[in-house]
């Protein structure tokens, strides 16, 4: 059993809804409620769950961009929400992020080589002659040539842009990766191309990734593990097959019935959900779900799931499980 | 009986002060009574040029050439803008694919359903009312009646892609464009939606042309599938045909880069390099820079349209009779 390089306990991130004459807090929105998970060394965690179910915020979270409400997250051994500064900078050496857009994540100011060798001049790991090799090498190794280091980003293709993001990522040889939607701005014929890149670079330089998408079928191909994710929580969590083979929560199931089958043959038992996703501002009573989950009963309503080992790892927060 | 939509030889392009931007490059096609026709393609690629060029909603620097569009039979080319305005909306109507954009927020929803009735059906405003909340109701909008006095921005994005659709059928169009209609919404959401557009479909006999990038949900929805690829058709096929039996090595490349949600795929093939800028296409077929199966007449011309099957056609020297060798 690997060590898990990434783990989180009981992390929350609420925003405080502001309203009357004082600006005082008159409520949350709670983007992230009380999720614990950890990522092993080396493999990739998918997080799936439709917009404004926060998974972003969870990934940003994580790398403390944004400052947590409670909770903790452990970095090998270091406790991420605890270090200050100088100590949590250096920590950001190892810990990347790669956004979603990669039209409005590059200064459109600076060319490819001042962005992708910015932070070895700020780690104060090389500079001139030695910082220059270095980023040729890593656009390179991102599939782009080493003249592009002095083009500006308005010239590339959204590809060629998310290659660069990627490479910026990578600069500083991190082992741990947070790749917040990376390919959904991307067209479909380069959707595959940069999922590769990830994947040779992750066998490359093993790298850990957290996989954040909306696009099922992506994350059935890239992750080890999923997580899907429902108003903040974590409903279902588990190893990729298992999770794809065998949904447990009432969610995940009709998450995945709706993905559309590319054969003409498929006959689909679509689980349709009715209605929308409720307001983070105003969760439900009891499970998060109960509202849209076609089988819930009386203490769906009042008594709020924790999330359960229903074996081998499967991880799933449904009061209904054993009746599954 | 004629088929209900006949578009051949259309041109459209940009006149940029970059240079001429040819979006929609001489492409024909049919449509038939009720059926469902799925165009399929990445963006910039021109199929919603396309679809907004046969309802004449393009503007300056835009230009529209075509040897003929016919609704009906009857050459829309030839119409003036008055006589054009009793069609659109009326005979063809267009869902959008940004419900958050395409609806006014400054209009009620009930306003703006009106509107159209009012003008296409003669109706007054009491029974133009009545028709909007029965519209409503269809297309599975609950508590119809007070929906009809809000505003958009109170409705959700399936909200209110379900009140584009009920303003698009509001008048029983006979042709239906989708563009896109689920890209913006979330999967759960998207499902909603194409359940309730399958379920419209057999109910009024609308033609649809849906227009998507997404191969999976073309496939739940059309009949018959056109690819398109820099602004000409180079495969068309039944829905079936496409899928399994793809020819033209850009149709193999978009279902190859795509994973399954069914299937474990060891790798992904992805198509290499990128989609050619519109202003400098490359000589000869467009996709050839990308191609892996590219020869020496790819270079030079362009390829015609060559027949495998009955109604399935392909544009690439592979399977031409003049030129190039065939092959599977």
């Amino acid at each position: 059993m690997t060590e898990p390089i990434v783990k989180l306990e009981n992390v929350k991130k609420y925003f405080p809804i502001r309203g009357g004459v004082f600006s005082r807090v008159v409520g949350n929105i709670k983007a992230v409620d009380d999720i614990s998970f950890s990522i092993q060394k080396g493999e990739t965690l998918g997080l799936v769950g439709e917009s404004g179910c926060g998974k972003s915020t969870l990934g940003r979270t994580i790398l403390k961009l944004l400052d947590p409400t409670a909770g903790k997250v452990f970095y090998k051994d270091f406790d991420i929400f605890a270090t200050q500064k100088e100590e949590l900078r250096n920590l950001r050496r190892e810990m990347q992020i790669i956004f979603q857009d990669p039209y409005s994540s590059l200064n459109p100011r600076l060319n490819v080589g001042e962005i992708v060798g910015e932070c070895l001049e700020i780690h104060g790991i090389a500079y001139g002659r030695e910082k220059q090799e270095k980023v040729e090498s890593m656009l390179e190794v991102c599939g782009l040539a080493p003249h592009h280091r002095r083009r500006y980003p308005h010239e590339f293709s959204g590809g060629q842009r998310q290659r660069i993001g990627i490479a910026r990522a990578l600069t500083l040889n991190p082992d741990f990766i947070v790749a917040d939607e990376p390919i959904s701005s991307l067209d479909v014929s380069i959707q595959a191309q940069i999922v590769n890149l990830m994947e040779e670079l992750q066998e490359k330089f093993g790298l850990t990734y957290l996989f954040i998408s909306h696009d099922l079928s992506m994350v059935r191909h890239i992750s080890d593990h999923v997580a899907v994710m429902y108003l903040g929580k974590i409903v279902e969590i588990s190893g990729k097959k298992e999770l794809y083979q065998n949904p447990l929560h009432p969610y995940t199931q009709a998450l995945l019935s709706a993905v559309p089958v590319m054969d003409p043959d498929h006959k689909s038992k679509r689980i349709i959900l009715r209605g929308d996703v409720p307001s983070p501002a105003n969760p439900p009573q009891g499970c998060n779900f109960n509202p849209r989950c076609i089988y819930a009963e009386e203490h769906c309503r009042n008594e709020e799931p924790e999330l359960r080992d229903v074996g081998s790892g499967h991880q799933v927060s449904c009061h209904l499980v054993e009746k599954m | 009986m004629p088929d209900l939509l006949e578009v051949k030889n259309l041109y459209t392009s940009f006149h940029t002060e970059d240079g001429v931007v040819p979006a929609v490059n001489g492409i024909t096609f049919n449509l038939k009574h009720g059926e469902s026709l799925g165009i399929v393609g990445e963006s910039g690629c021109g199929k919603s040029v396309a679809c907004l060029s046969i309802m004449r909603l393009i503007d300056h620097p835009g230009k529209i050439k075509a040897d003929a569009i016919k609704l009906d039979g009857v050459e829309l080319q030839s119409l003036s803008e008055k006589k054009m305005r009793t069609i659109r909306g009326n005979e063809m109507a267009f869902i959008f694919q940004e419900p958050m954009t395409s609806l006014n927020p400054v209009y009620t929803i009930g306003f703006q359903l009106q509107e159209a009735i009012q003008l296409h059906q003669g109706l007054n405003k009491k029974q133009s009312r009545t028709k909007s909340e029965e519209m409503l109701k269809m297309v599975g909008i609950p508590r119809a009646e007070k929906v009809f006095d809000e505003y958009p921005p109170s409705l959700s994005g399936g909200m209110r892609q379900r009140a584009m659709i009920a303003m698009a059928l509001s008048c029983e169009p006979k042709i239906l464009f989708a563009d896109e209609p689920t890209t913006a919404l979330d999967v759960t959401i998207q499902a909603q939606i194409l359940e309730l557009m399958n379920d419209l479909k057999q109910r009024i006999n609308t033609s649809i042309i849906f227009i998507s990038h997404d191969l999976g949900v073309i496939s739940e929805m059309v009949d018959r599938v056109i690819v398109m690829y820099c602004g000409s058709i180079i495969e068309d096929a039944d829905i079936r045909t496409i899928i399994k039996n793809p020819k033209h090595p850009y149709t193999f490349g978009l279902i190859n880069s795509k994973p399954r949600i069914d299937v474990d795929l060891d790798k992904l093939i992805p198509i290499p390099g990128s989609v050619p800028n519109p202003l400098n296409i490359p000589s000869g077929c467009p996709y050839q820079p990308r191609c892996e199966s590219a020869m020496d007449i790819c270079k030079s011309k362009i390829p015609g349209k060559s027949q495998i099957n009955e109604g399935h056609h392909v544009s690439c020297w592979l399977f031409s009779k003049q030129g190039g060798k065939i092959k599977s």
